[in-house]
Formats: C-alpha cells, structure tokens, sequence
C-alpha cells in the first residue's frame, strides 16, 4: 500500500505535516484531490506563518498527525 | 472563395437575393466568424436558476469557447474562461456543480469562484513568492448582463449594453422570459440542457428559426399524429385564424421573428385539452395576461432568432436554443426548456413530455429540422454545388416599416404573412446583419442606430 496521503479522505481538524516539517490544521477541505485549506500551528522554516490560514497543496503534505 | 468580392455584394447579395453556398461550407469562412461574429457579440451563457447558491457552477459555451458561469460566495454572477491561465488546462470539467475552487488538474493552479488566481504550488519554492498571482486570474468576459433571469455575456468591451442590442426586440425575448399570465420574470428552467452535435453549419437552424414558415410541410407528419397538447395538430393555435400572422424584422440589430398579433378584446381559446388540470392553469393565466397593459398582451409569440445565435419558441414549447459552431460543419445544440416557476408541479410534468417530444434529439418536430438542415449541409460541400447560390427572393421588396393593426405598433420591418404565408425578409435581415459583423472592423461601424440617433441630435439643433 502506498504511502502517499489521499488528502480528499481528510477531515476538517485533521493535523498533517508538512514537507517542511511545518504541522497544519485543516479548515475545509474542496475535496478536489489537490488542495486543503489550513492554519499553521509550526513552521520552523518560517514563525510568522503559525497562526496564519493558507491553502496546502496535496503534495505537500507528508504525514497525518491526528 | 473569391477575396476580390465583399460579403455585401458578392457572398451575400441582398440586391438579387442571392446568397453563397461558400458561408456554410467555407472552413475559412468559418474561421473568420470566429473572430468577427462570436468574439465580438452578445452571447447566451444560461440561466440565473441554474446557479442559485454561492460556488454554483454551470459549464457553458461562447462560440467555440468553454467557459464557467459562476456565482461567487458573495453572490456575484460571473462568466469566465475555462482555461487555466498557466497552461491552458480546463480548470471545470463538470457539466455544473458546487465548488469552493476550480483547480487545474494539471499542475494544480488553482482559482476562487471570483476567478482570483489563489494556489500556485510551490508558490515560495519554486516561484520563490516572485509570481505576481494578481495577473493571473482567470479571463473573464469584458460584458455580462442579467435579465429577466437570462445571463448574456460579450467578449468585446466596445460592444453596446446588452438591452441596446436587443433594442425594440426585447418585446419578444420577454414572451419567453415573463410569466404566462404576463408577470415579469417567472421563468425558471426545467430540467437540465439536452446538448447534441448535428452534421451541419450553424447559421442552417439559426436561418430556419429566424421565422422559415415556408418548411411546414416537413412537419406535415407530426401534424397528422396529433404530437401536440390537445392531441392534434402540433400545437394548439386556434387564435391563429383571427390574428395578423408576421415577419418582424429589426434591420440594425439582426434580430427578427414570427409573431402572431390578436384583435382587441380576443378571448381565451380551448389549449391543453390532454390535461383539465393544465389547460385550466393556461386559461387562468391568458386572462391574467390581458387584463395586463402593455404590449405583449395581445403577441402570441413564435421561433425567432436572436443575432448570432439564439432561438426562440416562447409557446409550444418554451424554450432557447442556441447553436454552437464546432467548425463549418459541426454545430453543438443546446436547448434549455422553461416553465413558469410557481407553476402546480403537474403543469410542469405535463410540459415536460410536450416538451420533449417536439423538441431536442428526440423530439419529432426537431429531428425533422434536422433531417433538412443535415442533408442541405452535406448536399452543399462539393465543388459542383458550391457554384450555385441559395435563393432568399422570397417577398423582396414587400417588407413595410411602422407596421400597426388595430392599435398595436410593430417594431422594424414586418411582412404581413396572413394571405402570403412566408417571406424571406428574416433570412435577409439575419444575413444582412452577419454580413455588416463580417466586413466591420469595429463597433463604430456596427452600432449603425448610434450614428443615426446622433444625426438626428445634429438636425434638430
């Protein structure tokens, strides 16, 4: 079984992880296979991001955290 | 095609009335309507009933264009080109739906319901947050106009408003459009759009629904099997022995149609005699309808042409078509149907079924058209047939303008088919109008009203 995430499964709520390593929420999900709408709640990369809503693209997205 | 000729007087030559199998079959010809007649005009996108919710979408058509009518979650109706801005992708591959995004299946850019470009994938990574997204949003027309529920849009942003291109011919889009006891605006859409591909050039139903009275005899055996609502005939039209039967004509505008014009004081007659159900609702509503001042009270309306590329059937049945070109020999139809929107849910089923079973792919009366526009289409391509052009002589010169019976003013030029039958007047004025689009290099030269209204201003100064 394959690895890569089926981000249109995701649920609002759902923390995933970033390639970055950065950790998001998801706040809606269009279910289009490529997007989710979500709030930082780390990025080491870049601290002014957590707090901030942004859309997430699919192959972003590494891990599902909860 | 000789380039030497114009459209005026060789192509299309309304002195002799005769006009070049070269418009129908010409893929240069073709080619060249692309730019000068679709690009340019007022164009049929849908209906405001099909996208009544924020993120409602409908994918539609303008010319050979796909394009999204949308409307935004603040409520805004827009009309956008379906085409990702990166590389060309469709962004909406659904007939229509509900979305909060349309995203290109390609690389993945993707764009809010008000066209905003809103993800690019590794916008920081790859574009290292230099692209500027603001650019990028999908192309949207440069006009759109919302009537009577009706959503019109144009490419060219020289164009006149929509209502000044309808001009006096509202009259009759409004037949369609107003509710039948004459209420402003009722009109919804029943059921989805039947969409189907025909062997021929598009301008073959847009002449024939331009007011062709003349191909009657092709319907003769829908007629003998009684398809319409009271079993017989394919239509009920028993005020037609006491009206004027006409050809309206609006030369600037290229739009005309058939009209049928009641004496004063007409009554109601039997319709819908399948259903006492139905046919009680459309007595009630013809009162209702003359009891209303204005105009339309005493128009019974009939197929008509909208320039390029709409028709008209305000009555039996109700309903738009318009006639995508594919290429000179493809044209995509879609035909929507209406109903009045408070209409009892069994006047609506019984339309339906009348509907359905005149028009569209599978509707009796519509695969006869098409059996005559198909075979004329493909009877035309060859070399030998292309030497000789089509007649439209039919009733030149006996078109009259300030057309008035019994106290109702009829707009443009009107032949008067009561003894005559059938004219051509329409097919000139439609050609005529295609004619002007094709040889104009701008609207300057096309809103020809325009620089009469102002040489009028001048004179009476």
């Amino acid at each position: 079984m394959s690895g890569i995430v089926n981000v249109r499964d995701l649920a609002v709520g759902t923390r995933v992880m970033l390639g970055s390593g950065a950790e998001v929420e998801i706040v809606s999900n269009p279910k289009d296979g490529v997007w989710l709408f979500a709030r930082y709640l780390s990025s080491a990369d870049d601290a002014a991001l957590v707090g901030q809503e942004d859309m997430i693209f699919a192959q972003d997205v590494v891990e599902v955290r909860s | 095609m000789n380039g030497t000729r114009g459209y005026h007087s060789g192509l299309v030559d309304l002195a002799s009335g005769l006009i070049s199998r070269e418009i129908f079959v010409n893929e240069e010809i073709y080619a060249q309507e692309q730019e000068r007649v679709f690009a340019r005009s007022w164009l049929f996108v849908g209906h405001e009933s099909q996208i009544p919710n924020p993120g409602d979408f409908f994918a539609s058509r303008m010319g050979e264009e796909s394009v999204i009518l949308c409307r935004d979650r603040a409520g805004a109706v827009h009309v956008f080109l379906n085409s990702c801005r990166h590389r060309g992708m469709k962004v909406c591959r659904y007939d229509d739906g509900n979305t909060t995004v349309f995203t290109c299946p390609y690389h993945g850019w993707s764009y809010g319901t008000d066209g905003a470009l809103v993800g690019v994938p590794f916008f920081r990574e790859a574009y290292h947050s230099e692209l500027d997204r603001a650019k990028y949003g999908l192309v949207e027309v440069a006009q759109l106009c919302c009537y009577k529920g009706t959503v019109w849009a144009c490419w060219d942003a020289a164009a006149p408003p929509f209502l000044e291109h309808l001009g006096e011919f509202s009259r009759f889009l409004d037949l369609i459009l107003d509710g039948w006891d004459g209420r402003e605006g009722q009109a919804e859409l029943l059921g989805g759009v039947q969409k189907w591909i025909i062997p021929c050039n598009w301008k073959w139903p847009a002449e024939n629904f331009s007011g062709d009275t003349y191909h009657n005899i092709s319907h003769r055996s829908v007629d003998l099997v009684g398809a319409g609502p009271s079993g017989r005939s394919r239509r009920d039209y028993s005020e037609l022995s006491a009206s004027r039967r006409l050809h309206v004509a609006i030369p600037d505008r290229g739009h005309q149609t058939i009209t049928y014009v009641l004496p004063r004081d007409h009554q109601p007659q039997p319709a819908y005699q399948n259903s006492p159900e139905v046919a009680e609702y459309f007595r009630h509503c013809e009162e209702e309808r003359r009891r209303r001042p204005g105009a339309n009270s005493r128009l019974i309306g009939a197929p008509g042409e909208i320039f390029p590329n709409v028709a008209l059937l305000p009555r039996q049945p109700r309903t738009l078509a318009v006639w995508h070109p594919v290429s000179a020999h493809q044209t995509e139809v879609w035909r929507f149907f209406f109903v009045d929107r408070d209409a009892p849910r069994a006047v609506k089923n019984f339309l339906r079924d009348y509907y359905i079973r005149y028009s569209g792919p599978a509707g009796m009366t519509e695969q006869d058209d098409m059996e005559n526009w198909n075979y004329a289409h493909a009877a035309s391509r060859g070399v030998i047939a292309r030497r000789y052009p089509y007649t439209y002589e039919m009733g030149m010169g006996h078109a009259v303008a300030d057309y008035e019976w019994e106290g109702l003013r009829m707009p443009g030029r009107v032949v008067d088919l009561t003894k005559a039958q059938a004219s051509e007047e329409p097919m000139r004025n439609l050609y005529r109008r295609w004619a002007q689009f094709m040889e104009a290099d701008s609207w300057d030269e096309l809103a020809t009203w325009r620089r009469e209204a102002a040489r009028e201003g001048l004179a009476a100064q």
